[in-house]
């Protein structure tokens, strides 16, 4: 199971961030080519983005690509600079069309095939901007193996809904459950939107714990301060992996002795608790598993 | 003569301006900023690498630094290069 807490933006045309932004230890970079880039600035944009993924080690990151939407003459010349630098992943903007994703599925594919790059290898993660995207979200993350996570748009989706931010962004309370519904439907991360106030720790901090709460596997970032935030609400404490590998132990004990039920400090645990401990194992790294990619 | 830029003067970053020159005139080029007296030598020779990758023999370059390294130097050159092409093809 790959860990995506946090995937942090970086525009596309500035080198302080570009080379600097993995040294705040987020789970996932996200170089941006689109809204972070002015249209007079794309090309040099493109260059620089591509001369970084050549050179650059970012560690243990998961480097993925924000391209230039479907609907723009841009994003083929995107992927085809950035695919053969060998990638994790794309990030399209505003996905609203499953065959959409299948297209791009096979531009990928033939770019892979060129650059001798494994075939499959570069991930899709899809952001759902418009109510029609975030309607149709089962069905464009079951368009394509590639589809790693699906992710809820902020001030875009608002528009497209026709409203406004509100303190407690109730305005995406619907859209996100849908998400995290269509998500573990289709066997596939949901990851939550930015938090946009970068100065409010504390608003972070509850919008976090309540996406957590809600199914997401983690948010993208805009501020490399935001991160620890994110991590520390997502990262399971010491008690909670503790008591995870007493039931995931027992469970183990159980099956190998042919017993079905298993008692865990005197109680009887069933199989969805097993379940859930086995997933704050993995999400504390200590063991494989979780969603397909 | 046509004229194209590409780059900042952000942190980490520089400005490429390149300017045509007649056929044969070679490649001339201007810097400044603070690293040029430790870094000259380094950004001439990544500048000159970059024009042959790109095929280019006569061009003047002026390169405005604020600490970019030799990626972004390249990168900002290129980019020059290629929307002086497309001035010059308009």
């Amino acid at each position: 199971m790959r860990l995506r807490r946090t995937k942090l933006y970086l525009p596309g045309n500035n080198p302080n961030m570009l080379l600097r932004g993995h040294l705040f230890n987020p789970d996932g970079v996200i170089l941006d080519l689109e809204d972070a880039v002015a249209m007079s600035e794309k090309d040099a944009a493109r260059i620089l983005v591509r001369d970084v993924l050549k050179k650059s080690d970012f560690g243990d990151c998961e480097v993925t690509v924000r391209i230039n939407g479907m609907d723009t003459d841009l994003w083929k010349v995107d992927i085809e600079t950035v695919v053969p630098c060998g990638i994790d992943g794309i990030r399209i903007p505003k996905v609203e069309d499953p065959k959409d994703i299948v297209l791009m599925d096979e531009a990928l594919s033939q770019i892979e095939s060129k650059a001798k790059i494994p075939v499959g290898r570069t991930l899709i993660f899809c952001l759902l901007e418009t109510a029609l995207g975030v309607w149709r979200a089962f069905d464009i993350a079951r368009a394509s193996k590639r589809v790693a996570a699906i992710c809820p748009g902020g001030e875009d989706l608002r528009a497209d809904l026709k409203t406004t931010r509100s303190e407690n962004s109730e305005e995406l309370i619907g859209p996100r459950r849908m998400i995290v519904l269509a998500a573990h439907a289709a066997g596939v991360d949901a990851l939550d939107t930015v938090y946009a106030d970068i100065t409010d720790d504390a608003g972070l901090r509850r919008e976090t714990e309540w996406v957590k709460q809600l199914g997401f596997q983690g948010k993208s970032v805009i501020h490399p301060n935001q991160i620890s935030i994110i991590h520390d609400v997502f990262t399971p404490t010491a008690r909670e992996v503790e008591q995870a590998q007493k039931i995931v132990e027992a469970a183990a004990e159980a099956a190998a002795r042919g017993l079905g039920a298993v008692q865990v400090d005197g109680k009887m645990v069933d199989k969805p608790v097993v379940k859930r401990a086995e997933y704050t194992l993995q999400r504390a790294g200590m063991k494989a598993g979780g969603e397909k990619r | 003569m046509k004229t194209a830029q590409a780059g900042t003067l952000e942190s980490m970053d520089c400005i490429v301006t390149v300017t045509e020159t007649e056929k044969g005139r070679g490649i001339s080029i201007s810097m400044e900023g603070a690293s040029i007296v430790r870094f000259g030598e380094a950004m001439l020779k990544a500048t000159k690498d970059t024009l042959k990758s790109l095929g280019v023999r006569d061009i003047s370059v002026s390169i405005q630094d604020n600490g970019a390294g030799d990626l972004v130097l390249k990168a900002r050159v290129e980019a020059a290069v290629r929307r002086l092409a497309e001035v010059k093809a308009a």
